[in-house]
């Protein structure tokens, strides 16, 4: 997406409306108008043609929106609190070292009504449905079904790719006494926050240990908060999931 | 006065030594029996049916209810003096013949125990009955028969004897399920575009569908007419509808905008004349 187009777009944050709101997003536009004196309506439209409508009557004069990255999870439809990110590169870590990689990572755009100090989830977004799809982590039978998406690398927390995906740090320790590849990461995703500035989002990030296990070698995934002073999205799922998750090395 | 009443209702004799009062007092035991029943199985319910499979819950409460039923009873007869042995060998021979009588109910009672022993499928399941042409979701298993809602918002009542010996597949025991479907290609149509065209169209149309295990394509045939591939894509376990029916139609979507011909059925007919 180049810098013109970004700027075209409007940024994640507060917005309050009077009148009328138009926020425009990749291949899609949202559309918030007053329809009477204490109700306004809600209208979005996406690449797929796909139209929401929505009233919101409310008490006050004015209302206001937050447009927020929220996690992947809900595109075509909610079935998993976890996600396999598929690196486009192995990173091979030598026997007992330590890398910090970044790599970037779905999101999705929540537009969030506020109502005192509270965020109430009004409508989420995918500006990516293309590549907002479901994978298989393990066999049919006792797998995970997760989020998968292929992945790039990000040079630094910077790098994100607005409004389809921000970056997130993981660091990778291999405690085996061998060299070893990594080419995913399988990880509930109900444990990272979101953070925005302007247009681009970062995730807290994960620490993935490679270590053995009785006879086993696994790669233990564990979330790790990100230090930032950008705005922390507002939480909208159920962080019910468990709060790690062992991967079978291969 | 309410002792006096009571040496009343006690000298008055009904038949043989049953008097009106053990009668009162026998009816006080079974309306007694009766409460603590309601009570007992109503805390049950409140409290600890929650935690409990939905049929093992059912069947406890019921077993609960029924059993404090059955020791009212057995106290109201030995209040009023009947003796038992009698009805007991009578009962025997009775049962004998009840038994022959009666032997599919007790099957399917037997069977009931069994299956909510065994578990093959639980409450809310969506299952399949081969042998019996049913599918659906489970909605309990009783003591005498199990009630599957069908797909068409039909509830049928299996026999548990039935449903006991019957073939029984479970379709949401794993997470994901696969849909699968064949299309046929002109001979004269490449194979390796007809996958790309399909694949593309698949990941482009169906979201439900997996990219790992990614869709399988197998040449299945060289048919009399056509090529036969066969399609196999994965979904999640819930999502059968947002897959399988519409497989084949994004299938035909890909070839139609690939050029690719899906062929009639044709016969060269040769004529040795010419």
């Amino acid at each position: 997406m180049s810098e013109n187009m970004e700027n075209t777009f409007s940024n994640y944050g507060v917005y309050d409306v009077d009148d009328a709101l138009e926020l425009v997003l990749p291949d899609t536009e949202i559309k918030i108008e007053r329809v009477g004196d204490n109700a306004f309506s809600y209208f979005r439209k996406n690449s797929d043609g796909e139209i929401i409508e929505k009233m919101i009557p409310v008490k006050s004069e004015k209302i206001k929106i937050e447009l927020a990255p929220i996690r992947p999870l809900n595109h075509p439809a909610r079935r998993t609190n976890y996600v396999f990110l598929k690196f486009d590169k192995e990173i091979y870590l030598s026997s007992n070292s330590a890398a910090s990689i970044f790599v970037h990572c779905p999101i999705e755009i929540g537009i969030f009504l506020i109502n005192g100090s509270d965020r109430e989830s009004l409508d989420w977004i995918t500006c990516d449905s293309l590549n907002s799809r479901f994978g298989l982590y393990g066999s049919p039978d006792t797998g995970t079904l997760c989020k998968y998406a292929e992945v790039t690398l990000a040079t630094d927390m910077t790098d994100s790719i607005p409004y389809v995906e921000g970056v997130m740090k993981i660091i990778l320790e291999n405690n085996l006494d061998s060299g070893q590849t990594v080419s995913k990461v399988i990880f509930p995703i109900t444990d990272n926050s979101l953070y925005y500035e302007n247009s681009k989002v970062i995730l807290d990030g994960l620490r993935v240990t490679l270590r053995k296990r009785a006879v086993v070698s696994i790669a233990d995934v564990k979330s790790e908060s990100v230090d930032t002073d950008w705005t922390k999205s507002p939480t909208w799922e159920d962080t019910t999931a468990s709060t790690s998750m062992e991967m079978g090395l291969e | 006065m309410p002792l006096e009443f009571l040496q009343n209702l006690a000298e008055i004799n009904l038949v043989g030594t049953l008097t009106l009062l053990s009668l009162l007092i026998g009816g006080i035991i079974m309306a007694g029996g009766l409460i603590t029943a309601k009570i007992v199985k109503l805390l049950f319910n409140k409290y600890y049916a929650p935690t409990l499979p939905k049929d093992t819950a059912q069947n406890l409460g019921k077993l609960i209810y029924f059993g404090i039923i059955i020791i009212s009873f057995l106290a109201f007869t030995s209040s009023q003096g009947i003796d038992l042995s009698g009805i007991m060998v009578a009962g025997g021979i009775f049962a004998v013949v009840i038994g022959f009588a009666t032997q599919s109910v007790v099957s399917n009672l037997i069977s009931g125990i069994f299956l909510i022993i065994e578990k093959p499928a639980k409450h809310g399941d969506t299952i399949q009955l081969p042998d019996m042409g049913i599918s659906g979701t489970l909605l309990d298993i009783g003591t005498f028969s199990s009630r599957v809602r069908k797909f068409d918002g039909t509830v049928i009542r299996i026999p548990n004897e039935k449903f006991f010996t019957a073939n029984i597949r479970s379709l949401t025991v794993s997470t994901v399920r696969r849909a699968e479907a064949m299309v046929g290609i002109s001979y004269s149509d490449d194979i390796e575009n007809a996958i790309f065209a399909i694949k593309n169209e698949i990941k482009v149309s169906m979201p439900f569908v997996l990219l790992i295990p990614e869709p399988e394509f197998r040449v299945e045939e060289l048919g009399d007419s056509s090529v036969n591939i066969q399609v196999l894509v994965w979904h999640p376990r819930d999502d059968w509808s947002q897959a399988q029916p519409i497989l084949l139609t994004a299938i035909k979507r890909a070839l139609d905008k690939a050029g690719i011909e899906i062929p009639f059925p044709q016969r060269v007919i040769w004529d040795p004349k010419n």
